[in-house]
């Protein structure tokens, strides 16, 4: 439905206001940027709450949490699965939905064209990247905190104990870790891209088809490199925990995360070049 | 005052913005005009830094945009309508941008009343009609107060009622001291509100004056209906004007219909009709862009 207004409003004519005439020929310096950036900061949250579908995002998230949790629990005939490890099984869904954020957060702008008001207010680009990257890593945070703890409530709905308490702050803390550096690589991949749907589309594809499907035929030292396989591997659980690959000389979980950080950290990269070089429509 | 000095821009082989130099001076409206593909939308985004130009720089008193502190207390860009998202509200749309832009959170009420959009502050921006769109983008523009106001083809799609709120705006901003730099198809529009005119063509500067100026170069055809056309071809051929005659009516340039009356009087040739029209700033600004042209029609 569109509104129409009256056309017939006489332009007022306000006296120019002091803080803005102040200092409109101020010059800009290094540590201008650095204090900027919560303003930056400010202006990316207004615009991740005020759309409907983050909302949905956010509500969805637990219920998807929770119901794997739950059809797993429920339907696990080996009963020494426990709370304490099914918690962090939704979370590869969630690190795609992570993703999938991180990538709209900026192929959204571009396509709208909302990325333009940004970098004509600041024009610093790498300002502007790490905003969204901070923000990227605090949805990324919160999907991946609400999912894993629904999905508790969820494996003990399923009829499964508790398990070994003193396991969950770690498992926790790399699922975040995991969670928070794939909405990076969303974001990264975005800002290449330029593209919502080819972006989203090509990760899905990369991450469930391709990595799935020719992990298995690479070399054990290769596959321990590609980005999902590596990812996923922050969320190993223990002994009752079977990766989707075989690996047969599994890196540590710190090593893990530094190759997966890579990715985001090398996205990243190529992402806020190419947001120097480019023009923005 | 806007400096723009050298500004080239290329794509591979093609040369969109060709070492474009020009002044726009303080509390004026400046048009900025030129055919489809004459570099004016290239021009205006290297103009607050959204494409790196490839040579010459824009400073705004001196100082260049990406060196400002507050750029959008000195400039404020309309370049497209179209940007903004069309699931958020007008006002989280400019809360959005005053946040980034670290202007009060009060301005965004400020901007929307100035612009009359109050009623539709809570309406999501994907219901918004092309006109209401434009409005909220001006008000995105004036969120910092500034200086400057640039805007690209803002008319494009509005109603005459539209387009006459958009230039009653404009001309109050420079009335109160800003500077306006619009560009526009509509040079006839442009023409009644513009105090001086930018034009360019396939990327060069073709003209850079007081829309006056321009008036004054306008040509004048003169048409005279006379019984006695050939003595007066004649008399006019030695007066080194061009003559086009059809009949006992002769379509005559070069030359005033004042002079035309006295040659004919000094000559004993009596004139049944003599008039005077002068070509529309429109047709003047079109010889002056045709050979620029990109596409023309037949």
């Amino acid at each position: 439905m569109t509104t129409t207004i009256p056309t017939t409003t006489v332009p007022t004519i306000n006296p120019p206001i002091p803080w803005a005439a102040s200092n409109r020929l101020a010059l800009r310096t290094r540590s201008d940027d650095t204090r900027a950036v919560p303003a930056a900061l400010r202006s990316e949250w207004i615009k991740l709450a005020s759309l409907r579908a983050n909302k949905v995002i956010l509500a969805l998230t637990p219920l998807v949490g929770a119901l794997i949790a739950w059809a797993l629990a429920s339907s696990a005939t080996d009963k020494k699965l426990t709370a304490s490890e099914l918690f962090i099984f939704p979370l590869p869904l969630v690190a795609m939905l992570a993703t999938a954020t991180g990538i709209l957060m900026f192929t959204s702008e571009a396509q709208h064209g909302t990325l333009a008001a940004a970098l004509t207010a600041r024009p610093t680009r790498w300002m502007i990247v790490t905003a969204k990257a901070a923000m990227a890593t605090m949805v990324g945070l919160v999907l991946g905190a609400t999912a894993m703890a629904a999905g508790f409530g969820g494996a003990l709905l399923g009829g499964v104990e508790v398990g070994d308490e003193s396991a969950i702050a770690s498992r926790a803390a790399w699922a975040l870790l995991y969670i928070a550096l794939g909405a990076m690589i969303g974001l990264g991949v975005g800002m290449i891209a330029r593209h919502s749907a080819g972006a989203i589309s090509g990760l899905l594809m990369w991450a469930f088809v391709i990595e799935s499907l020719f992990a298995p035929a690479l070399p054990d030292g290769v596959v321990h490199f590609l980005p999902f396989s590596a990812g996923y591997r922050l969320l190993d659980a223990g002994p009752n925990f079977k990766a989707p690959v075989t690996i047969a000389h599994e890196l540590a979980r710190p090593e893990y995360a530094l190759i997966f950080g890579g990715y985001a950290l090398v996205s990243l990269a190529i992402g806020t070049l190419l947001l120097y070089r480019r023009d923005t429509n | 005052m806007i400096n723009v000095s050298g500004l080239t821009k290329r794509y591979g082989d093609r040369t969109a913005v060709d070492n474009l130099t020009f002044d726009v001076a303080d509390s004026r409206v400046t048009g900025f005009v030129g055919p489809n593909g004459a570099g004016k939308s290239t021009t205006m985004r290297m103009m607050v830094g959204l494409t790196p130009p490839d040579a010459g720089e824009v400073r705004y008193n001196g100082v260049r945009y990406t060196d400002l502190k507050h750029p959008a207390r000195m400039v404020g860009a309309v370049l497209d309508a179209r940007c903004m998202h069309p699931g958020r509200t007008a006002r989280n749309h400019l809360r959005a941008m005053a946040a980034m832009s670290d202007i009060p959170a009060g301005r965004v009420e400020q901007v929307l009343a100035e612009v009359g959009l109050e009623s539709a502050v809570d309406q999501r921006a994907g219901g918004f009609s092309l006109g209401m769109r434009q409005r909220l983008a001006l008000a995105g523009a004036l969120l910092g107060d500034p200086q400057v106001l640039l805007l690209d083809e803002p008319s494009n799609g509005l109603d005459p009622d539209g387009i006459r709120w958009l230039r009653n705006h404009l001309s109050a901003f420079a009335v109160r001291g800003g500077t306006v730099f619009v560009s526009s198809h509509l040079i006839g529009e442009l023409s009644l509100f513009a105090d001086d005119l930018v034009v360019v063509g396939a990327g060069k500067l073709l003209a850079a004056e007081t829309v006056e100026a321009i008036t004054a170069r306008q040509a004048v055809t003169v048409v005279a209906e006379t019984p006695q056309p050939a003595d007066l071809a004649r008399v006019l051929a030695a007066r080194d004007v061009t003559v086009e005659a059809t009949g006992d009516r002769l379509v005559i340039r070069g030359t005033t219909k004042a002079a035309v009356s006295q040659l004919a009087f000094e000559n004993g040739i009596r004139l049944v009709e003599l008039s005077e029209t002068a070509q529309s700033l429109e047709d003047s600004l079109l010889d002056m862009t045709g050979a620029s042209a990109e596409f023309t029609s037949a």
